[in-house]
């Protein structure tokens, strides 16, 4: 919003000449909007890559790629994995561990656990800040409201002292409160649509993995018991 | 190890410094169009701008006519100066014809006495010649200086002659030049004067003329409202429902107060007249004519906001 200083000097004038509380207000709504765009960019790239790398994951999981391998590979680049990889290699190293003969429902139980906690903590990662971007959509356009009560009071207030008033003492005062539910409500806007849009990605990603975690611990039942 | 090493690993978010210059540039944007979408007005509308003018427009147009007569004295002075440069070369012109004229006259004169003299003497001793031809040669040569000597006096007072008269003439040019300034102050004041005359005149007009559209507005206005009191009490005597048979002709006054619009606001008996019937009567007529006629202009309106009403019972 600093860039304003030097574009317009009416638009400038108008936030520098609201009330201190609208200011504060404004200072607020430009700070929450600048954090939940900047939450808003970084979950979509997150879930772009997270969805990009599932379906790659799956593409190679079911063409039947050596389990081991994939394993391998996956501890190798932890640091560019997916979730479900990471889940994959949780629940594959887990089914490891278990020496050949040992009780199979505990084996497979002990796995589907591993793979519990990794799932968990993987939608715990993909679901960060969006319950911010929930609470800015919510929130930010009431502070603006507030911000524009309180500019809108100030200037009804100065109003009573003049004994011809006019809308034009009343304007000023009015448009530069009503700034501040602008910017409430620009930061409220998008917030909200892609919390939603978001939360569905990360629902649509959850039912993928769960299913994944379903069709592999089959798969490795399958295999201790052939 | 391998699980705990997943379970640490720290997820490598993409692009998240992208995110945060996308988030900026988001509200740039947003604020470039909130800049330069909206038109911020800086300074309010303008209402009516009213001048005032004590005087008619005539004044404005006259400082530009006593503008355009400078402009008019300035090439003027040009003139003389151009004019004394003609004379000028004309005086030098005869001074040096009379000095090339004379001094060939005088000179033959002395040669020819002189030069004879020495042939008639030459018989005689020749030192003695001699002497005498130095004598001679240096007498001459006294008479040539003395002459140079005079001719050089001479010309030096043709110059200092011609110099006083070129003073002469330059003081005439001077004085010629004076005179005409003179007269073009004259004719400046003169035209200062009639200017002012002018502006006087006008503005007496204009006082004049100011003065009947007063007088004029001031007729229509109590025209105006004489017109517009005439139809309220002529809308109220419609109204009114006449008791029969009174005696004399009593008068009823009453005291209205309106509100613009022509509504009836307060309506207060003033002056009864003895007839409780006819005072009631004229009240009721008065309630029934309510949107009273008024003045479309709402500046008359306060001649009208207290209005004595007084009904006769006979016209």
């Amino acid at each position: 919003m600093n860039t304003t200083v030097t574009q317009d000097m009416s638009f400038l004038h108008l936030i520098s000449s609201a009330s201190l509380l609208v200011q504060l207000v404004m200072l607020i709504l430009v700070m929450i909007s600048l954090l939940s765009w900047w939450y808003i960019f970084r979950k979509l790239f997150v879930i772009r890559y997270e969805i990009k790398k599932t379906d790659e994951f799956e593409d190679i999981f079911w063409r039947g790629a050596d389990m081991n391998a994939l394993y391998q590979r996956t501890i190798n680049s932890r640091y560019e994995s997916g979730s479900l990889e990471r889940i994959f290699a949780a629940g594959f190293s887990e089914f490891n561990k278990h020496p050949a003969g040992s009780d199979l429902e505990a084996v497979m139980e002990s796995t589907r656990r591993a793979m519990r906690a990794t799932y968990q903590r993987e939608m715990d990662y993909l679901e960060s800040h969006l319950s911010f971007l929930a609470t800015v959509g919510s929130v930010s356009p009431y502070i603006g409201l507030l911000g524009t009560v309180w500019g809108i009071m100030n200037s009804f207030r100065s109003l009573a002292s003049i004994t011809q008033a006019t809308i034009a003492h009343v304007a000023p005062g009015i448009a530069e409160a009503l700034i501040a539910t602008a910017m409430g409500l620009f930061a409220a806007i998008p917030a909200v649509v892609a919390y939603n849009r978001y939360a569905s990605r990360t629902d649509q990603l959850a039912t993928r993995f769960e299913s994944f975690m379903e069709e592999l611990s089959n798969v490795l039942q399958r295999r201790a018991a052939g | 190890m391998s699980a705990s090493i997943l379970r640490n690993s720290p997820h490598s978010e993409p692009k998240s410094a992208l995110a945060g210059a996308l988030a900026v540039f988001v509200h740039l944007f947003f604020v470039a169009l909130l800049v330069f979408g909206l038109n911020w007005k800086d300074h309010p509308p303008e209402g009516m701008t009213v001048d005032i003018w004590t005087e008619l427009p005539k004044p404005v147009q006259e400082p530009v006519k006593s503008q355009l007569l400078p402009k008019q004295s300035v090439p003027e002075p040009l003139k003389p100066k151009i004019e004394p440069q003609q004379p000028k070369p004309e005086p030098p012109k005869p001074v040096p014809q009379k000095t090339i004229v004379e001094p060939p006259v005088k000179k033959p004169d002395i040669a020819v006495k002189q030069k004879p003299e020495p042939v008639k003497e030459s018989p005689p001793d020749l030192q003695e010649q001699k002497k005498k031809e130095q004598e001679r040669a240096k007498e001459q040569e006294r008479i040539k200086e003395l002459e140079k000597q005079k001719e050089l006096e001479k010309k030096k007072e043709f110059e200092k002659k011609q110099e006083l008269e070129k003073q002469k003439e330059l003081e005439k040019q001077k004085e010629l030049e004076k005179q005409k300034e003179l007269q073009k102050q004259k004719e400046k004041e003169q035209a200062a004067q009639r200017q002012r005359e002018q502006e006087a005149k006008a503005q007496r007009e204009a006082e004049a003329k100011r003065a009947a559209q007063q007088a004029a507005a001031r007729n229509q206005i109590t025209n105006e409202i004489s017109k517009y009191k005439a139809l309220i009490l002529a809308k109220i005597r419609s109204r009114i429902v006449m008791p029969p048979d009174l005696p004399g002709n009593p008068v009823v006054e009453f005291n209205v107060t309106l509100l613009p619009g022509g509504d009836i606001l307060d309506v207060r008996l003033s002056r009864s007249s003895g007839y409780a019937a006819f005072d009631s009567a004229v009240e009721r007529a008065i309630f029934l004519s309510k949107p009273l006629p008024l003045p479309p202009d709402p500046a008359l309106f306060n001649e009208f906001r207290n209005l004595n009403i007084t009904v006769h019972y006979r016209e």
